[in-house]
């Protein structure tokens, strides 16, 4: 998506950062950054998706580059 | 130059063992372990003279794709494939059916989509069928699944490796298996047509008995039925139907499955006048679950978009709209008759036979690719 210049920030959690490092290497992007939250996710309630998602919110911010 | 030790506990002649320098096999091992060429067990030194043995036996170009993961930017050629299979230790008469193995890959169509790098921990399984089993020494008969015979245990590695090598689908890296299956080392069947009634896969998909072709399937388990005590056909297949339905296998809302069946158990359905065909309607007549057993394991709904099976009350639950199976209040673990396939495949010696979870498929035609004979020379 940032290559079609759309800013964007990938999520995954973090059993599957070192995969997220691989696949950024395979489409030269080593070191690209990108956002954990801790596994798993598929198990959670909504209220819990929402904690998790308030708790990443300021990490997403700033790889997107807001100033504030 | 040193003699080999004798592997066996019986004694070999003198001067039977081959001289080898056993420094430089051990160096070209080591090398290949260390450059992470490997499935964990030792490789076979490729030269490039060796490697020409097994492209010889092709008329592809060695630069021909056979599969490629778009995602991945990645392709494995005819000639990569030869260079796995030898790693493998293929023997290169093996080449053509390795050959027609990734291209059944390719038709099957799961692989390129990128399910062996998903948590689920898939592998391929191949199934030859016809006159190259005979010609290169595939087993079809006991301790088929097991170990034993080269021409299974290389051929099923050959593509093991070359989803490490080619496609660098390693484990903790790019190939994210929860857990894997013993069927990632190798997993390579020859359906035992001798000891059939029925006839052999391949020719239930339009090819002749004197063809010879792969099947390539995407399996997890491989889970036995262990049935000598009933000589009635119904309750054999509602021993198989009620593996084939059970509930820890149903991640969507149906799956599907191929049946190994032992000859003797092949041989007690068609005693009873039951064909392929019948066993199949069965199979679909008969996998099912009530809605209080998927009610119990929280599988009794569906996710509204990726169609997984959920509780009900799960905030994107949607109702289960399954087929209904024949009995008020259940739900068929197949869509279709098709969605199961039957080979024959084991000794005559027990009644034991064998489903094995398939991915992928719901009820396509399995992707049977012929074996060409290789080139004369």
């Amino acid at each position: 998506m940032e290559r079609a210049g759309l800013p964007a920030v990938s999520i995954c959690t973090d059993a599957f950062e070192v995969t997220a490092q691989a696949m950024a290497g395979v489409y030269g992007f080593p070191g690209f950054e990108f956002v954990t939250v801790p596994h798993p996710v598929a198990s959670l309630s909504a209220e819990q998706i929402r904690d998790r998602v308030r708790d990443v919110m300021p990490e997403v911010v700033r790889i997107l580059g807001v100033e504030s | 130059m040193t003699a080999h030790v004798d592997a066996a506990t019986t004694s070999t002649e003198a001067g039977e063992l081959p001289l080898v320098d056993s420094g430089e096999v051990l160096r070209a091992i080591e090398y290949y372990a260390e450059r992470g060429w490997t499935d964990g067990l030792p490789v076979v030194p490729v030269t490039e003279s060796y490697l020409a043995e097994f492209l010889a036996q092709t008329d592809r170009d060695p630069d021909e794709v056979l599969l490629t993961m778009p995602h991945l930017n990645r392709s494995c050629t005819v000639r990569l494939a030869a260079i796995n299979a030898a790693l493998a230790g293929c023997r290169p008469e093996y080449f053509p059916v390795v050959v027609a193995a990734w291209e059944s890959l390719r038709k099957e169509g799961y692989v390129p989509t990128g399910i062996w790098q998903s948590t689920t921990g898939t592998a391929p399984l191949l199934i030859v069928n016809g006159p190259i089993r005979e010609a290169i020494g595939l087993n079809s008969r006991g301790n088929v699944f097991g170990s034993g015979f080269r021409a299974n245990a290389t051929i099923g590695r050959a593509l093991r490796l070359a989803a490490i090598n080619v496609f660098g689908l390693r484990p903790h890296q790019l190939d994210q298996a929860t857990q894997g299956t013993p069927a990632k080392y190798t997993a390579c069947v020859a359906e035992n047509e001798e000891d059939s009634p029925w006839p052999a896969l391949h020719t239930d998909y339009g090819l002749a008995a004197t063809d010879s072709a792969v099947t390539a399937m995407v399996i997890r388990s491989v889970v036995h039925i262990e049935a000598r005590h009933t000589t009635v056909p119904e309750q054999l297949a509602l021993d198989i139907a009620g593996t084939i339905g059970r509930t820890g296998a149903l991640i969507h809302q149906t799956i599907s499955a191929c049946v190994a069946l032992c000859p003797e158990h092949a041989h007690l359905f068609d005693r009873a006048g039951w064909s392929k065909a019948d066993l199949r309607q069965f199979l679909f007549d008969h996998a099912v679950n009530d809605h209080a057993t998927l009610a119990a394991v929280g599988k009794d709904a569906l996710s509204r978009r990726s169609k997984w099976r959920v509780p009900a009350d799960h905030p994107d639950a949607v109702d289960d709209d399954s087929p209904a199976g024949p009995e008020e209040g259940t739900v068929r673990s197949l869509n279709s008759a098709e969605a199961v396939q039957v080979i024959v495949a084991g000794a005559r010696n027990a009644g034991v036979s064998a489903v094995i979870e398939l991915l992928g498929s719901r009820g396509e035609p399995p992707a049977v690719t012929p074996v060409p004979p290789a080139p004369a020379r």
